[in-house]
């Protein structure tokens, strides 16, 4: 072809006026060439990506296609009943409806999906910004759905449900709430039930627990959850691209509601002994000595078993704060440690949680341990003189009107603090190789560990030793530190229950049930058995028995345990007892010990700490065959006979069913 | 031709034919059957499709409205069929500016309801001036290249043609719609490729538009220039990290990954495709048509479109090699190449491999704008191969 063209542009130049006629150069064919190269070699890069996307990984496509519009719905089981040992009920359920809310189906914008959080919380009166940290806190997880409130009110719910259209990922499923018949009554026992927490989700992840479950938080609804919280089903739901519903929910597991759990508690003896806390309180304040009581505990054990019959702890509160709305400032007592302080820690379970000195109720801890030590003969007689000296130091009886020979019996009855100061020197001038003997048998008889009770938060106490004293003030090495070394005093101290010993009311009961029973440590324990739920009328079917741990003997001498209890018996009824003024008349005979412990304590409104009786009363009945074991302590309540043990009498007065009038006041 | 003339400058002062008398007949005879083929099938294929890809929208199937295009779009290709090439050469003016005020009545209008307007309603149905302007573009551009064609390989020519090309790419870039200038800018690039501009004067201008798009993207953003919007900005580059922002920017991309790789080998039919049915991908009766369809009828179903995509262009540049001139070339590979860059980028940009643009697939979007373009351009492709100068061999 080139050579056809040559000529005219060898001889004349083209005219560009004149058309040339057009022939496919080979530039342009080249050029289309390329063109039809560069078609294969997209649609080759098309089909490349379509068999990868589709064929080598359609499947993890498909899953996440699926992802995007089923949901899987949580139907929330009820949670078991709790019942008192009569099958009285403590805690039940009630219908509610919950707000959740869908991350994934929220609209896709921020500034649209912060519009939708701020309306929602205008309605549930959330505040936004809980409702924001909430989902951050799920944000990995756009299928698990935020639980932004239980139990909303009907009006709520009506607005909700005909403004659906305006929030999207919004849902509002069946829920239960805790009710609680009996309003605070063991509050401290039963615990309450809520969100579960980060760290505890953590743990439970594997168990099956959901970041969106409500879990036991303390106390029974904690320990037992596994039984009470029943198995949720599921439903499965198709939604749109908006997170609006497109199918209804359809059933893939339906619900097992929780199994009804069984207390060793009875209501009325629980109710009693609250009562009995109010009241000796209550007396306490009207007297000079007890004007800032404001708390404390009572225990009632079965001395047989272990059986806590009624544990209560004041000041109290209300669980059914933690379900269904949160009334926030309500609340503040119970999760703001400073509130709680102004309050008096209402949230304390006082009977397993917070240790006190004993007094003289740990006397016949101390009357044990020497008459199996052979520190003292039962009948050995000693003078309870109005004051002991030794080493210097003068220490004093309660009562200066006192100055006789007693054995230990009638030591115990009139709670003779210088007869025991020198079981206490005795103790000290022991020779070293024979070790503390003293706190030895306080461990023994279960005082400075744990009793074993089954639900947490419980603390061990101090029964202090000559090491304990090193190693916390600094030490070893010990010698030449006068705070790291065990002085005489200490263990005089010790022996009327003073210093830094501390025990829990539990502890003090449980020791009291060993010299009820004839020497034998019980584990005390709340839950009785676990029951399925039967339906209405069906009688309940025990499922599992937790069944009393069968008491543990420690090896007392029997005899010397026998002094004892003639001790406490006498205490409650000779004329020379601490509390036969509150006691003596009872129809029921009752032995026990009331106790006065010093302490420093900070009081509102006073610049320094003031010195304040911890006021104590712990005992049994009846003396011959004992049923119950009562422990009752008031903070700063004064003198062991004046508000413990008229407190303590309450819960017998309902546990005999029978009154007493109370003749004289009495003293420690 | 029946004398052969020694003389070659005396051929070439004879003056130019007008338009070969063909007959009804002889057009028949002489169409691309193969691109008939595949313009039926395709055609036929899209309605199929769509009807499947818009049963579960609020307003139902849009098979009956695209059906009306259809016939419409087909009476078009009829006219184009009819309408000599040479007529367009020499109007290349009138069309030129004819399509710019249009263009520029289209902005007015949307500057006057104060929102982005692409269409101009005339009643029946929603007219959209870009969609035509895109071959009436390359009629343009080839038609100026075609005036200039002795001049090609000098740098005034192809300087020319942008300076005529780049006033109706702004006035699309302004509506605002990008992904239509952007089809603009690939045509006019195949234009001057076509017409044989000097391969330096291509390097350059491929480098300058490199350089343009970094800017645009990239530099003057980071000195505070912003020429798009963020939002536009995002879904150019989006594609490059589609999990970086799954529940804002780039959800839609996400969405339409999951919605073409869910499809698998054979499809989750129309019932089954739930990403479309409910509503997870967005746009999919219009720019995501083909994750829709990927959805429903798999990878074999989608196979299927894109061999008949290639068919169309390959038959489409053995017109450009057979044409009767110059001109045709120059618009048969306008169009060819257009056609190839409108697939391409729509459904490479469903698949996660292109930047998101609202660009509609060919024969298959709904849209009566683009499906009666889609047949003018394949009329007119048509009317040139049936005007081809018939080589003889010896």
């Amino acid at each position: 072809m080139a050579d056809r063209t040559a000529p005219s542009r060898r001889f004349l130049p083209g005219d560009p006026r004149v058309a040339e006629p057009y022939r496919l150069t080979p530039q342009l064919a080249l050029r289309v060439a390329i063109l039809g190269f560069l078609a294969l070699a997209l649609f080759a890069v098309l089909f490349l990506r379509l068999w990868a996307l589709q064929v080598l990984s359609g499947e993890r496509y498909l899953a996440q296609a699926n992802d995007n519009r089923v949901r899987t719905l949580r139907l929330e089981a009820p949670r078991g009943p709790i019942l008192d040992r009569n099958g009285r009920v403590l805690v039940t359920n009630t219908p509610g409806t919950r707000v959740e809310l869908w991350p994934s189906d929220l609209p896709k914008t921020w500034a649209a999906q912060l519009a939708e959080l701020r309306k929602l919380a205008s309605v549930t009166g959330v505040p936004t910004k809980d409702i924001v940290a909430e989902l951050a806190k799920h944000g990995d997880d756009p299928l698990t759905p935020v639980v932004v409130q239980r139990g909303i009110k009907q009006q709520q719910i009506y607005y909700l449900l005909e403004h659906q259209d305006e929030f999207p990922g919004v849902r509002l499923p069946q829920s239960y709430l805790r009710k609680y018949p009996y309003q605070s009554l063991a509050a401290q026992v039963l615990g309450y039930v809520g969100q579960i927490s980060p760290e505890d989700y953590k743990a439970l992840k594997k168990k099956g627990y959901l970041a969106s479950d409500s879990i036991g938080q303390s106390g029974i609804e904690r320990t037992y959850d596994t039984y009470l919280r029943g198995m949720d089903g599921t439903a499965q739901l198709t939604v749109d691209s908006r997170g609006r519903p497109k199918t209804a929910a359809v059933p893939i597991q339906s619900s097992a509601p929780g199994e009804t759990l069984r207390l060793t508690l009875d209501i009325n003896l629980q109710r009693a002994a609250e009562r009995a806390l109010t009241y000796g309180i209550n007396l306490a304040r009207s007297s000079a000595e007890g004007a800032y009581a404001d708390g404390g505990a009572i225990v009632a054990l079965d001395p047989r078993n272990g059986d806590v019959l009624a544990m209560a702890s004041n000041p109290t509160y209300k669980p059914s704060l933690f379900s269904g709305r949160k009334d926030m400032k309500k609340l503040a007592p119970l999760l703001n440690p400073k509130v709680a302080q102004e309050d008096n820690f209402p949230a304390f379970n006082r009977a397993i949680q917070v240790g006190y000195p004993p007094g003289s109720t740990f006397k016949p801890v101390t009357a044990i341990a020497a008459m199996q030590a052979h520190v003292v003969g039962p009948l050995t007689p000693l003078l309870c003189s109005p004051s002991y000296t030794a080493y210097g130091q003068v220490f004093h009886n309660w009562t200066p009107l006192i100055d006789q020979w007693v054995d230990l019996r009638t030591a115990l009855a009139m709670s003779c603090d210088t007869y025991f100061y020198r079981l206490g020197d005795d103790f000290f001038k022991l020779p070293s190789g024979r070790g503390h003997l003293l706190q030895g048998w306080a461990n023994r008889l279960g005082l400075g560990e744990t009793t074993g009770l089954d639900i947490g938060g419980e603390i061990s106490g101090l029964i202090p030793t000559p090491e304990w004293r090193c190693k916390t003030f600094g030490g070893p090495p010990c010698r030449g530190y006068v705070d790291r070394i065990w002085k005489p005093g200490y263990s005089i101290q010790l022996a009327i229950g003073q210093g830094d010993v501390l025990v829990t009311p539990l502890q003090m009961a449980r020791f009291y049930a060993l010299i009820a029973n004839g020497g034998k440590l019980v584990t005390p324990h709340l839950a009785n058995d676990v029951e399925q739920s039967g339906s209405n009328g069906q009688p309940l079917r025990v499922l599992r028995r937790f069944g009393a741990q069968p008491p543990q003997p420690v090896n007392v001498d029997p005899t010397a345990l026998n002094y004892v209890a003639l001790g406490l018996e006498e205490a409650t009824h000779a004329s020379i007892g601490t509390s036969s003024g509150v006691f003596g008349n009872f129809k029921v005979d009752i032995a026990g010990k009331t106790g006065s412990a010093e302490k420093f304590v900070h009081v509102k409104g006073l610049p320094n700490a003031i010195k304040l009786n911890q006021s104590w009363w712990c005992g049994y009945g009846p003396f011959d065959a004992p049923t119950i074991v009562v422990c009752a302590t008031i903070e700063n309540g004064g003198h062991g006979g004046s508000a413990a043990a008229p407190a303590a009498l309450k819960v017998f007065e309902q546990y005999f069913h029978t009154t007493a009038t109370t003749t004289a006041k009495a003293s420690d | 031709m029946g004398i052969e003339v020694v003389d070659p400058r005396a051929r070439g002062l004879r003056p130019r034919p007008e338009t070969q008398a063909v007959g009804v007949a002889g057009m028949v005879r002489r169409l691309d059957w193969l691109l008939m083929g595949a313009l039926v099938s395709v055609t036929a294929y899209g309605l199929w499709a769509i009807d499947g890809i818009t049963r579960h929208d609020a307003g139902g199937s849009s098979l009956g409205h695209q059906v009306l295009f259809t016939v419409a779009g087909a009476i078009v290709f009829v006219v184009a069929l009819f309408v000599d090439p040479e007529r367009y050469r020499r109007m290349w003016r009138p069309i030129y500016f004819g399509t710019l005020g249009i263009m520029v009545l289209v902005l007015a209008a949307g500057a006057a309801t104060r929102g982005s307007k692409r269409w101009i309603d005339v009643g029946f149905f929603k007219f959209q001036p870009s969609e035509f302007g895109k071959v009436l573009f390359v009629l343009v551009l080839a038609g100026f290249l075609a005036e200039r064609r002795h001049a090609v390989q000098s740098a005034r020519t192809p300087l020319t043609a942008i300076g005529i090309g780049l006033l109706p790419i702004l006035l699309v870039f302004v509506q605002p719609d990008i992904g239509t200038a952007l089809v603009y800018t690939a045509a006019m690039a195949a234009v001057l490729f076509v017409a044989g501009i000097r391969w330096s004067h291509l390097a350059v201008l491929a480098a300058l538009a490199t350089g343009i798009a970094l800017a645009v993207l990239w530099l003057l953003p980071a000195a505070g220039l912003n020429v798009l919007k963020p939002y536009q900005a995002e879904r150019l580059t989006g594609f490059t990290h589609p999990d970086n922002d799954p529940r804002g920017a780039t959800y839609n991309l996400r969405q339409s990954i999951i919605t073409v790789g869910a499809g698998g080998l054979r499809g989750r039919g129309v019932g089954g495709a739930t990403q479309t049915g409910l509503d997870y991908i967005p746009e999919h009766a219009t720019d995501f048509a083909f994750a829709s369809l990927a959805e429903e009828r798999g990878f074999f179903g989608a196979s299927i479109l894109l061999l008949l995509y290639l068919l169309i262009v390959w038959r489409a540049l053995k017109i450009v090699a057979g044409a009767r001139d110059l001109y045709c070339a120059i618009v048969a590979g306008g169009i060819a190449f257009m056609f190839l860059f409108q697939v391409f980028v729509n459904t490479a940009m469903t698949m996660g491999a292109a930047p998101i643009t609202g660009i509609p697939l060919p024969f298959v979007s709904v849209g009566g704008s683009s499906l009666i373009t889609n047949f003018l351009a394949l009329g007119v492709l048509q009317a040139i191969h049936v005007r081809r100068s018939v080589r003889r061999r010896g």
